[in-house]
């Protein structure tokens, strides 16, 4: 391919920042180390250690058209073994929550393969067959993609993103899906992500500070973040896709 | 329902409002002179899960629980994020910020006047509470629920 992906325009921190986690080619930090078993738990798809149920038999054991597309695209471990298409939900806190609803879909379009990511105005949810959702979801959890107390994993109820924050910094929940233990300093997962009761406690780290959280947002916020307005680049790029998108069917000469 | 004659004002705080800090405030507010009702609105806090796959299951809430105002218990069905405040007159303001001063300390808040009760019977009143309702009770708790406002005694 002739060019190189730019991801997004903007000379802010959270410009930068929407650019790192949407690029492939960046390692994302990891800033916390929840195991295959506390995500399994938290999503409640499935009992820990269970098999994978499936949605057809395997790729190998069933016959496949003869289909010039099939060949050239590999299937995913999870489409191989014909495991069924399973979710999970974010909601993300507008006061300075690393990522955002868009920024996730994009972000997992440009990282993950066979994924459906669909976004909502306060929270984002992505599809994708069990063994790769639980891969996928592991690294979206234990990355500096998620702090435990301005991010949740929600499958309903999903209600907070844009309320102002609890006395202890966590985000409302109606659910109350996890815990702040102040003693520790830790979140802890009561609830599976659609309200359910836990049999255990997920441990889902400790909450960042306010200065971390600044550092690594992608949202702009005229109250003690970035505003908007302030990132000269990211607004001309705007509005000059908006003028084009409005002249296009006229004559869209710039 | 309310009534033009009486300022209201509005409680902002920067963050929702625990229910320890909530009963801490309405105790000071509810001791002021000259308070005539008190709502508290914020995001619901039901018992129960009301929607989604665990719909009907029950909704452990640590922020859901029964707080004291001046002897009376008051079931918090909220996660406190306003309190509205109906007063005899605007000179009762300064006591309703000198309780506020001594509770909300560890983040900002504002005291906005204005009209923010509700000043009609709705359908849902009119169909739960008919048409010679009192009007002082109109607004202060939700019509479709079997709960109505609770009365604290004794502070005028």
């Amino acid at each position: 391919m002739a060019y190189k992906a730019q991801f997004g325009p903007g000379s802010s921190i959270v410009a930068e920042n929407r650019r790192k986690y949407m690029n492939p080619g960046y390692k994302l930090e990891k800033i916390r180390d929840m195991s295959d078993e506390d995500i399994v738990l938290i999503m409640g798809h499935r009992a820990p250690g269970a098999a994978y149920p499936t949605a057809h038999p395997p790729l190998a054991e069933q016959q496949e058209p003869a289909c010039p597309i099939r060949k050239m695209v590999a299937p995913t471990e999870g489409a191989k073994a014909g495991d069924r298409i399973r979710y999970i939900q974010f909601a993300d806190s507008m006061f300075f929550a690393p990522t955002h609803p868009y920024e996730r879909s994009y972000l997992e379009s440009y990282r993950y393969r066979g994924v459906d990511p669909g976004t909502l105005s306060g929270r984002q949810i992505v599809e994708c067959r069990e063994r790769d959702l639980e891969k996928y979801a592991k690294e979206l959890v234990n990355t500096e993609l998620f702090d435990s107390a301005r991010c949740g994993i929600r499958g309903a109820t999903v209600h907070g993103h844009s309320l102002r924050l609890a006395e202890d910094g966590m985000m409302f929940d109606m659910l109350q899906r996890c815990i702040l233990d102040k003693k520790a300093n830790m979140v802890k997962y009561v609830k599976n992500q659609i309200g359910e009761p836990l049999d255990k406690e997920v441990k889902a780290g400790k909450p960042m500070d306010d200065k971390w959280l600044k550092a690594h947002t992608t949202i702009f916020h005229s109250l003690g973040g970035v505003a908007y307005r302030d990132d000269a680049e990211y607004i001309e790029y705007v509005q000059r896709i908006h003028s084009l998108r409005t002249k296009y069917g006229f004559m869209p000469v710039e | 329902m309310t009534d033009a004659i009486y300022p209201q004002v509005r409680i902002v705080p920067e963050r929702l409002l625990n229910p320890e800090t909530t009963e801490r405030l309405l105790n000071l507010i509810a001791a002021v002179a000259g308070v005539r009702r008190i709502l508290l609105n914020g995001p619901r806090l039901p018992a129960t899960v009301p929607y989604g796959p665990a719909h009907g299951t029950e909704n452990p809430h640590t922020l859901r629980r029964t707080i004291r105002v001046c002897g009376e218990d008051v079931d918090l069905q909220v996660h406190v994020g306003y309190v509205l405040l109906e007063l005899e007159n605007r000179d009762v303001i300064p006591g309703i910020k000198a309780a506020c001063d001594e509770v909300i300390t560890e983040f900002s808040y504002s005291i906005k006047e204005g009209r923010f009760m509700k000043t009609e019977a709705t359908l849902a009143d009119f169909a739960k509470y008919g048409p010679d309702a009192d009007k002082s009770v109109i607004g202060m708790a939700d019509p479709r629920s079997r709960q109505g406002p609770v009365i604290i005694q004794g502070t005028k």
